[in-house]
């Protein structure tokens, strides 16, 4: 790319389910780079492509069904438009049904900044026989109006040649008028006439701006200027008494309005259309009595798909890196080396790579079913048929899926939250995902049930965990909602989209993505995690690894007064220190820090069947391990969410193995 | 008190059965939820057909005029006010000794037949005479004829109200 090329920014802007990420992957292909919106837990999306002999910086802005903010997302959006307007607004459109967009359309349209309009989806509606008539949109709109389909890349040389006449001659954009209630339109003429006389420097329409005034409550915050602010002031108060609604569905009253009529021109007589696929579906899978079994079959497929086919995977994985371990420890050159780098290099580093390396085949899995749920619209469906049930946690239906994984691994579950629709529900699901019992604690729970308990009573031990588990998540869940953690509830009112056939494209893709993301973001923090842990457990350097001697057993001698009251010796908690690594490990551990060949043994002798258990409700409660913090904090974007979840399930471990142990040592237990 | 309602009455959107349809007159008062539904496309005026209730209840899927779909929460629904257009037979809404036009026969080939049979077509006049029974005696206005229906035909027909009011 030529960097003296001329760099202009376009803003990707469209309400949800248009296509609006698959046109971005399109026009950028893999020069993407992600990061966060100011202030909130919302992705950014960027990309850079040339045009012609500009440097095009594409902003793909989240999903928002209008300007005038009711979600987390929408304010972001707003405020984007308020505080840097980009040079060129890209609306996307879905050709199937252009109304449900419309409105946020106009809405731009409003805002005087160049704008083009791509029509997405056009392959499809083609295939239905429904022909568009996108002059008169145009017209309307009084910007390009080009036909594209993401997802076959069809019309994109068209959309970038309009975007390329579109910057090399900004004319001025004439600004469609939408009829409103007079009193509101008096409204806007004179404020934006206050916005004429004051010195706020803006390139979007006055009217607009206006507009964008009368929604809010902090005019000062948004323009500086407390003239303006007194006037829209008091327009708020009049129009508050004069009209039956509030602003903003005023407003968007008048845009449906025209947005309606629009629908009709484009669509001439043919009839809106309707999707028989979809509803013939949809009485299938949303059906009273099958809907359900269908949703617990495909749920289990979708477990097994993604740990059935991951973890032989994942044993492939650990035995490829045990075994090149071994060979280059084996190498003379690292034979020269002390010991102590010796262990450094193979339980630090290489164990630490090992452990990403691990999380690498379920990821993709996880990502490659999930993008199949979402693209073929299943994923609303899900929504629907678990609304009631997470309702009541709080949670919104897809974060069933989330919190179902998490019982195969908290890692790709933590990551999965990003399709649920609003920040809120991320926050609380991400904060739920930590107390589902993993597999890599069921390995714990199986080893220790075995040692302390009779093969008659070892599973019903299991089976009492997996229920401590979903108590954990559901009192969580009703304690998390009581007191408002991860910000206010939205609204639930959800699109259900037409089915659509994924592509393997779009899949692959995503998955693609959603690997190197993890690897870039999570993965450096999980390898520091590891080091932290090794450096505990071998300094000072000359004394025996995880013995009493090294940091990480002081530390576990200092801690064990904290402990003590759950029955929980310095031994084990050296060994949860570990398991802070992965959960795997924590057996291994065990076994190095007694030291001996007969673990069962030594641990029978050395721990009650009370204190096992104790032991056990501790691993399952407390903070799951590295990768899942750090998947938290690189989803979340925020420490503060990332903090309260670990000391948040400490301090849950740590008053339920209290309780427990106690009483029953009360009840004569030991 | 039900038997005192005109036809333009106003009910919140929760009272009407699946396959019923509605025109909504107010989206509730729920600053939030009445600004979503807005910028979503559903307004006053906006045309609803409510599909299905989810399985576990609480949330419904209704379509708007406009052809898209929406999941629905109850309470929600409960605070939304609209006038009905159209309803199954079956449904609470169905005034005794009121006439509707039959909007819709949902059902195959034989279901139509056996209707026909009885008189029962498209555009035919009806009145029930009485709710809450197993057979359910329908007057049919137009062709000055009595006849019964099971509850599982009847769930099949859907009405519309004849109103003064006219809808648009």
């Amino acid at each position: 790319m030529n960097p003296s090329a001329e760099s202009v920014t376009i803003a990707l802007a469209s309400i949800p389910n248009a296509g609006k990420t698959t046109l971005f992957n399109r026009l950028t292909g893999s020069a993407q780079t992600t990061g966060n919106w100011p202030g909130v837990s919302i992705e950014q999306k960027s990309g850079i492509f040339p045009l012609g002999e500009y440097s095009i910086a594409l902003i793909d802005l989240p999903g928002a069904y209008a300007l005038s903010p009711v979600t987390e997302e929408e304010q972001v959006v707003r405020d984007y438009f308020l505080g840097s307007p980009p040079d060129i607004i890209l609306n996307v459109l879905d050709a199937r049904n252009l109304h449900r967009g419309l409105g946020l359309t106009l809405q731009m349209a409003l805002s005087g900044l160049p704008m083009v309009v791509a029509v997405n989806m056009m392959d499809e509606t083609r295939r239905q026989g429904i022909t568009l008539d996108l002059k008169a949109l145009a017209q309307h709109l009084g910007v390009p109006v080009i036909e594209i389909s993401a997802k076959t890349g069809e019309g994109l040389p068209d959309l970038k040649e309009a975007l390329y006449e579109v910057i090399k001659h900004p004319e001025k954009t004439r600004i469609p008028h939408i009829s409103c209630p007079p009193l509101l339109e008096k409204a806007f003429l004179q404020i934006s006439e206050a916005i004429d006389q004051s010195n706020i420097d803006t390139r979007l329409d006055h009217s607009f701006l206006a507009m964008r005034l009368l929604e809010t409550k902090n005019q000062v915050e948004l323009t500086g200027n407390e003239k303006v602010a007194a006037l829209t002031r008091k327009w708020q108060s009049r129009l508050k008494q004069s009209l039956h609604t509030s602003i903003p569905v005023a407003c968007a009253g008048c845009r449906f309005n025209a947005a309606r009529g629009l629908t009709m021109e484009v669509l001439g007589e043919q009839p809106i259309i309707e999707d028989k696929l979809s509803q013939r579906l949809d009485h299938i899978f949303l059906h009273r009595f099958l809907g359900l079994p269908i949703f617990v079959l495909l749920m289990f497929l979708l477990f097994q798909g993604v740990y059935g086919l991951g973890a032989p995977l994942q044993e492939t994985l650990s035995v490829a890196f045990d075994r090149g371990g071994s060979w280059l420890s084996s190498q003379t050159m690292i034979l020269s080396l002390s010991a102590w780098l010796q262990s450094f290099l193979f339980d630090g580093v290489w164990q630490g790579m090992a452990v990403v390396t691990s999380f690498l085949p379920i990821i993709a899995l996880f990502f490659l079913f999930m993008s199949l749920i979402e693209d073929s619209g299943y994923i609303a469906r899900v929504a629907f048929l678990m609304d009631r049930l997470m309702h009541k946690l709080g949670l919104d239906g897809k974060a069933f899926i989330s919190i179902l994984l998490g019982y195969g691994c908290n890692v790709p579950a933590v990551m999965g939250t990003r399709i649920l629709s609003s920040s809120y529900s991320r926050i609380l699901t991400m904060l739920l995902i930590p107390f589902t019992l993993c597999t890599a604690r069921l390995q714990i729970f199986v080893f220790l049930t075995a040692i302390f308990f009779t093969p008659a009573i070892a599973p019903w031990i299991i089976i009492s965990l997996y229920g401590c588990s979903f108590a954990a998540v559901i009192l969580t869940g009703l304690v998390l909602k009581l007191f408002r953690i991860g910000g206010n509830p939205e609204p639930f009112i959800m699109e259900i989209p037409p089915y659509r056939l994924p592509t393997l494209r779009s899949v692959t893709l995503r998955t693609w993505y959603e690997m190197k993301d993890f690897l870039s973001r999570a993965a450096t923090l999980i390898m520091a995690g590891v080091l932290i842990v090794w450096l505990l457990s071998h300094m000072p350097a000359d004394v025996p690894p995880a013995s009493t001697a090294t940091w990480a057993g002081q530390l576990g001698q200092m801690l064990a007064q904290i402990f003590q009251p759950l029955g929980i010796d310095w031994q084990e908690i050296v060994a949860l220190l570990f398991g802070f690594i992965a959960k795997e490990i924590v057996v291994g551990s065990l076994a190095v820090i007694y030291g001996g060949s007969d673990l069962a043994g030594q641990m029978n002798s050395h721990i009650t069947p009370l204190q096992s258990i104790s032991f056990m409700l501790f691993c399952l409660l407390y903070t799951p391990c590295i990768a899942t913090i750090a998947a938290i904090w690189s989803e979340s974007r925020s420490i503060r969410i990332t903090l309260l979840s670990l000391v948040f399930g400490l301090g849950i471990a740590w008053i339920t193995s209290f309780v427990f142990y106690q009483s029953g040592l009360l009840l004569g237990f030991h | 008190m039900r038997n005192k309602m005109t036809t333009a009455q106003h009910i919140p959107v929760s009272a009407l059965q699946p396959q019923s349809e509605c025109i909504i007159r107010s989206l509730g008062h729920d600053e939030k939820t009445a600004q979503r539904l807005a910028q979503m496309g559903i307004l006053p005026g906006t045309h609803l057909r409510i599909i299905r209730v989810a399985p576990l209840g609480g949330t419904i899927e209704v379509t708007s005029g406009q052809g898209q779909s929406f999941a629905l929460r109850q309470q929600d629904v409960a605070a939304m006010v609209c006038d009905p257009i159209s309803m199954p037979l079956t449904s609470e809404l169905v005034i005794t000794g009121q006439t509707y036009r039959v909007r819709v026969l949902l059902g195959g080939k034989t279901f139509l037949k056996r209707m026909e049979q009885k008189g029962l077509r498209e555009g035919a006049l009806v009145q029930i005479q009485q709710t809450g029974v197993k057979h359910i005696p329908v007057y049919i206005v137009d062709m000055d004829k009595q006849i019964e229906l099971g509850k599982g035909e009847a769930e099949k027909i859907i009405v519309e109200v004849i109103s003064h009011e006219s809808f648009s």
